[in-house]
C-alpha cells in the first residue's frame, strides 16, 4: 500500500464535496479494504457480506480464482452493493490513484441505486438483514434431518434456473383479486367492449413471475416455499442491476471521470488515472463493453442536452429505453456498432452496419441484447385440471436452445411437483417440451 | 463522509460451497472418466505423474437463446462491411474448446491428478459384482514352508545337526561319558535320534501379473481402430496395476507374423500385409513358457483385432487360444470396429471364439470411444451395461 487509510479519508472528503456540488445524491458508503482472495470470495456472493450457501458459489469462486491466477482476467477494482449504506470493497493492492478513481466511481453507482426508478422496490435498507436471515433459515433446513443438504441444494438449483424469469419491464403482477376487481370496474365502464374473464382459469392473465406463481399455487412444504421465495426475492433484488448494466456503469464512469478532473490531481496521479480510465472504457472489439457504451452515451447526452437531461435519464430509464431514446445515428457510427449472426454454414457474418439504411436496425438489435434482453421471456398461461403447468415462450425471432430449455423445464417441474409443458417456436414451428 | 475499515479476514466464507462444488466435480469425473482416459499415453508412466484432465463443469441450466438470433457488436474505427465474415463456428463444434469456456456456457475444468488418483476414481466405485473373486483372484502359488521337525521323513530332509543334538541328549540322559568309555564302546546313532525337517505346503498369493497386449497391425487396422485399442489397453493396464504388486507388460503385434515390440511401435506400426492372428498368440505362448510360468504369474492376455483373419489360420488360432486359456487368468478378445455398418459376412474372430466365450474367454466389441468403458467392465465382470 502506497498510502495510509486516513489519506483515503482525505480524498473521500474532496470527492464528496465535488460530487455534492454536481448534485449527486447517494447513500452513505462504507468502504472495506480487502485482499484479492477475500475479493474473490465476496464476488462469489455478489458482494453480500452474508449469503446462504450453495455449491454454485463455490463454482463461481473457482472460476474467478482460475482466471485470475491464469491472468486471463483481472479482478474488478471495486465491488459495491445496492444497500443503504452502500457497502463497497476496495482491493488493498490498488495504488492510491486507483482507489481515488474507484471511490468516485462508487459514488456514481450509489447515486444510481438510490435514484434510478428500477431500483425502487429493492429495499436497500434491509437487504443485508434479509440476506442474513435467509442464510440462517436455509441453514436450518440443511440441518433438519427431514430435509438435509441434498434436497435444499436441489431446490436452489431449480430456483436459480428461473430466478431471472418474470420481471418484465412495465409489467406489474396483480393478484387474482386485483384482476377481478379491475375487470368489474372495466365492465361497469364499458360492458360491450370488455371481454369476458374466465374465472375458472388460473392464472387469470399471463404470469411472468414463475417462481412467484409456483410459491403461491403449488402444494409445497414450508421450507421449500421459503427457499423459492428467498430466491425470487434475490432475483428481484438483482434484476434492476441486470436491466441497467450499461447505464449504471456508464453513469459511474462518467462521474469518476468528471469528479477526478475537478480534483486537480497532481501529475503523478493524473497520468495513471487517465490510463486506467481509458482501460475501463475501451471498446471491446467484436463485443460490447457496457462501460464504453454507457460512458459515451452520457457524455454525448450532456453535450447535446445538458447535464439536467443526464440526471433525468438516470432516474427514469433502463438500458433498453435509454438506448432507444438517446442513441443516435452518429453515435452508432462512432461506436462502430454492427449486427452479426451465425449462418447455417457455421460462418458468422455481419448483417448490418450503422449507415443510413442500417443504423436503426442495429440499434434495435442492440436494445434486444442489453438490459436482460438476452433472457428469454417465459410466462405461465394455465394450470390444467390434471395440474399440468403450461408455460409459453414469447418468441421474438430468436429460438430457444432446446437442450437447455428441456433441462430448465425439468427444474420448473421439480419445483411444481407435477407435469410442466412449455410451448415455443423452433424453426418456425410450434414446439412443445413436456416434462 | 464515508466510512473506511479493514475487511475482516473471512476469506473462506465460500469454503463450504467450494467443497460441495468439488464433490460434484468429483462425481462428474467418475461419471465421465471413460471420455477422459482415451487420450493418455499408456504405460511406463509413474503413478505420481500428474495429468491435466478436462472435466465438464457442473452446468447450471437456464432458458437461453440458440444461435439463430442476430446479435450486436462494436468495432469503432474499423472498416466493416455487410456480409463480412467475423467468425466461424463450423469447425470444432462439440469438441473440447481451447478456452476455459465457450460461448454456450459449456464449461471445462482442468483437474490435475496423478495416475494413481485417476485409477482410484476409475476403479474404487466400480460396481463389478464378484470382480475380484472371480476374475482377479490371485492364483495361488504352492510354497513349501519349514514347519519344525518330525521323527519320520525322507532321507534328503534329514537334519544332521538336529539329529546329532538328539543323540547327545540321549547320551547325557543315559549318563554315558565318552571319555570314560571303554575301548570299543560307542554310543551309536539310534533310530529315534533321527530328525527330519518338516515342510508344510502353504498357499501364498502370487503378487505378480503379466499382461500381454496383442495387436493386429495388418493393413485393415486403421489408426481409428488403434486409438480405441489404446484407450482400452490404458484402462486395463491401470486396473490390473492396482491389483498386483508387480505388473509386467508385453506388447505383441502380428500381421502374418507375431513379434514382441515396444509400446511405441505397438500403437504406431502399421504393415500392409494380411493377417495370421495365430502367430500373435503363438508368441504369447512361447513367452509364457520361457519367462512367465503360470505358477508364479497371473497371466492376462488381450487381443485387439478388427476380426479379420485368413480362413486358413482360424484352426491354428483356436489351438493357440486353447493353450493360452490353460495358463492364463483371462483372455480378452477386443474387436475394434469403427464402421458398425459394414459386415461382409466374413467369419470374424469374434464369431470363431463365440462358442468358447464365457469363463476365461471374454469377447467384446468396441465401435467408438463411448464403448470403451462398457467393454472394459464387460470383460472384467461379465456385466453387460445397459445403455
Amino acid at each position: 500500500m502506497d498510502y495510509r487509510l486516513d489519506e483515503l479519508g482525505d480524498w473521500d472528503d474532496r470527492i464528496v464535496e465535488v460530487a455534492k456540488k454536481f448534485g449527486l445524491d447517494w447513500f452513505d458508503i462504507e468502504y472495506e479494504l480487502i485482499d484479492s482472495t477475500s475479493m474473490i470470495g465476496a464476488m462469489a456472493f455478489h458482494g453480500m457480506p452474508v449469503h446462504f450457501n450453495h455449491w454454485s458459489y463455490g463454482k463461481s469462486y473457482e472460476r474467478t480464482r482460475h482466471s485470475y491466477d491464469a491472468g486471463v482476467e483481472g479482478l474488478p477494482y471495486e465491488l459495491i452493493i445496492n444497500a443503504n449504506p452502500s457497502l463497497a470493497y476496495l482491493m488493498r493492492e490498488n495504488p492510491l490513484y486507483l482507489q481515488v478513481l474507484i471511490m468516485a466511481h462508487c459514488v456514481g453507482h450509489s447515486d444510481f441505486f438510490k435514484n434510478n426508478r428500477q431500483f425502487r422496490d429493492t429495499r436497500p435498507d434491509t437487504i443485508i438483514g434479509r440476506s442474513r436471515a435467509a442464510k440462517k433459515r436455509i441453514q436450518s433446513y440443511v440441518e433438519n434431518v427431514h430435509v438435509g443438504i441434498d434436497k435444499v441444494e436441489e431446490v436452489i438449483d431449480s430456483c436459480h434456473a428461473v430466478q431471472f424469469q418474470g420481471l418484465q419491464p412495465g409489467w406489474i403482477r396483480r393478484t387474482r383479486k386485483e384482476i377481478i376487481s379491475a375487470h368489474i370496474d372495466e365492465k361497469e365502464r364499458d360492458s360491450e367492449h370488455t371481454a369476458d374473464l374466465d374465472f375458472d382459469k388460473n392464472p387469470l392473465e399471463p404470469d411472468y413471475d414463475i417462481l412467484g406463481f409456483i410459491a403461491e399455487n403449488a402444494k409445497l412444504p414450508e421450507w421449500k416455499k421459503d427457499i423459492i421465495e428467498v430466491c425470487r426475492d434475490e432475483g428481484q433484488y438483482f434484476w434492476p442491476q441486470i436491466q441497467t448494466k450499461v447505464m449504471n456503469e456508464g453513469w459511474a464512469s462518467y462521474w469518476h471521470y468528471t469528479i477526478l478532473h475537478e480534483l486537480n490531481l497532481p501529475t503523478e496521479l493524473h497520468v495513471p488515472f487517465i490510463k486506467s480510465h481509458n482501460q475501463v472504457i475501451r471498446p471491446h472489439v467484436g463485443g460490447l463493453n457496457p462501460y464504453h457504451i454507457g460512458f459515451e452515451m452520457f457524455r454525448r447526452i450532456k453535450e447535446r442536452h445538458g447535464i439536467e437531461e443526464c440526471f433525468l435519464a438516470r432516474e427514469v430509464h433502463r438500458d433498453t429505453s435509454f438506448i432507444h431514446q438517446y442513441l443516435t445515428r452518429e453515435d452508432c457510427e462512432d461506436l462502430g456498432l454492427f449486427t452479426f449472426s451465425e449462418k447455417s454454414s457455421g460462418a458468422v457474418t455481419i448483417d448490418d452496419i450503422s449507415d443510413d439504411d442500417g443504423w436503426k436496425h442495429v440499434r434495435d438489435i442492440l436494445v434486444r441484447n442489453v438490459g436482460g434482453g438476452s433472457i428469454p421471456v417465459i410466462f405461465v398461461t394455465d394450470v390444467s385440471k390434471a395440474n399440468t403447468l403450461s408455460l409459453e415462450h414469447e418468441h421474438d425471432g430468436r429460438d430457444l436452445l432446446s437442450s437447455e430449455a428441456l433441462e430448465t423445464v425439468k427444474h420448473v417441474a421439480a419445483l411444481w411437483g407435477n407435469p410442466v409443458s412449455l410451448q415455443s417456436i423452433v424453426n418456425g414451428k410450434t414446439h412443445y417440451i413436456n416434462v | 463522509m464515508s466510512v473506511f475499515k479493514e475487511h475482516k479476514t473471512n476469506a473462506d466464507r465460500v469454503a463450504s460451497d467450494r467443497r460441495r462444488h468439488n464433490s460434484k466435480i468429483e462425481k462428474a469425473i467418475r461419471e465421465g472418466i471413460h471420455n477422459i482416459v482415451a487420450d493418455e499415453s499408456i504405460i511406463g508412466q509413474s503413478g505420481k505423474k500428474k495429468f491435466r484432465i478436462p472435466v465438464r463443469g457442473i452446468k447450471e441450466h437456464k432458458f437461453v437463446y440458440g444461435d439463430n438470433g442476430e446479435r450486436a457488436g462494436s468495432a469503432p474505427g474499423k472498416d466493416i462491411q455487410r456480409g463480412q465474415k467475423v467468425g466461424d463456428n463450423s469447425k470444432g463444434k462439440g469438441g473440447k474448446p481451447d478456452k476455459a469456456s465457450n460461448e454456450k456456457g459449456e464449461e471445462w475444468y482442468d483437474v490435475e491428478m496423478t495416475l494413481d488418483e485417476l485409477a482410484q476414481y476409475l476403479f474404487d466405485d466400480l460396481e463389478l459384482p464378484d470382480l475380484q473373486k472371480k476374475q482377479l483372484t490371485n492364483i495361488s502359488n504352492d510354497k513349501l514352508k519349514r514347519s519344525g521337525y518330525r521323527t519320520d521323513g525322507i532321507q534328503p530332509r534329514l537334519d544332521r545337526k538336529k539329529t546329532a543334538i538328539m543323540r547327545i541328549k540321549r547320551m547325557k540322559a543315559s549318563e554315558f561319558v565318552p571319555e570314560e568309555a571303554e575301548e570299543g564302546e560307542t554310543f551309536p546313532f539310534h533310530e529315534e535320534d533321527l530328525r527330519y525337517r518338516h515342510f508344510k505346503l502353504k498357499q501364498e498369493p502370487c503378487t505378480s501379473a503379466v499382461i500381454f497386449f496383442v495387436m493386429d497391425v495388418s493393413g485393415s487396422m486403421t489408426q481409428d481402430k488403434k486409438f480405441l485399442a489404446r484407450s482400452f489397453c490404458f484402462l486395463m493396464y491401470q486396473f490390473i496395476r492396482t491389483k498386483y504388486e508387480n505388473v509386467e507388460v508385453v506388447f505383441v503385434t502380428h500381421d502374418m507374423e507375431g513379434r514382441i515390440v515396444d509400446e511405441e511401435s505397438f500403437f504406431t506400426v502399421a504393415t500392409s500385409g494380411g493377417t495370421c492372428a495365430s502367430t500373435g498368440l503363438q508368441v504369447v505362448n512361447e513367452t509364457i513358457e520361457s519367462r512367465f510360468h503360470p505358477s508364479s504369474w497371473n497371466i492376462y492376455v488381450f487381443h485387439n483385432s478388427d476380426g479379420d483373419n485368413f480362413d486358413s489360420d482360424n484352426g491354428d488360432y483356436l489351438k493357440e487360444h486353447a493353450e493360452i486359456v490353460d495358463s492364463a487368468q483371462l483372455f480378452g478378445y477386443v474387436e475394434l470396429e469403427p464402421d458398425r455398418s459394414f459386415d461382409y459376412g466374413d467369419i470374424k474372430l469374434s464369431r470363431l471364439l463365440a462358442p468358447r466365450a464365457g469363463g476365461k474367454t471374454r469377447c467384446v466389441k468396441i465401435c467408438d470411444k463411448s464403448d470403451v468403458w462398457g467393454a472394459f467392465k464387460e470383460i472384467l465382470g461379465g456385466v453387460k451395461e445397459t445403455p
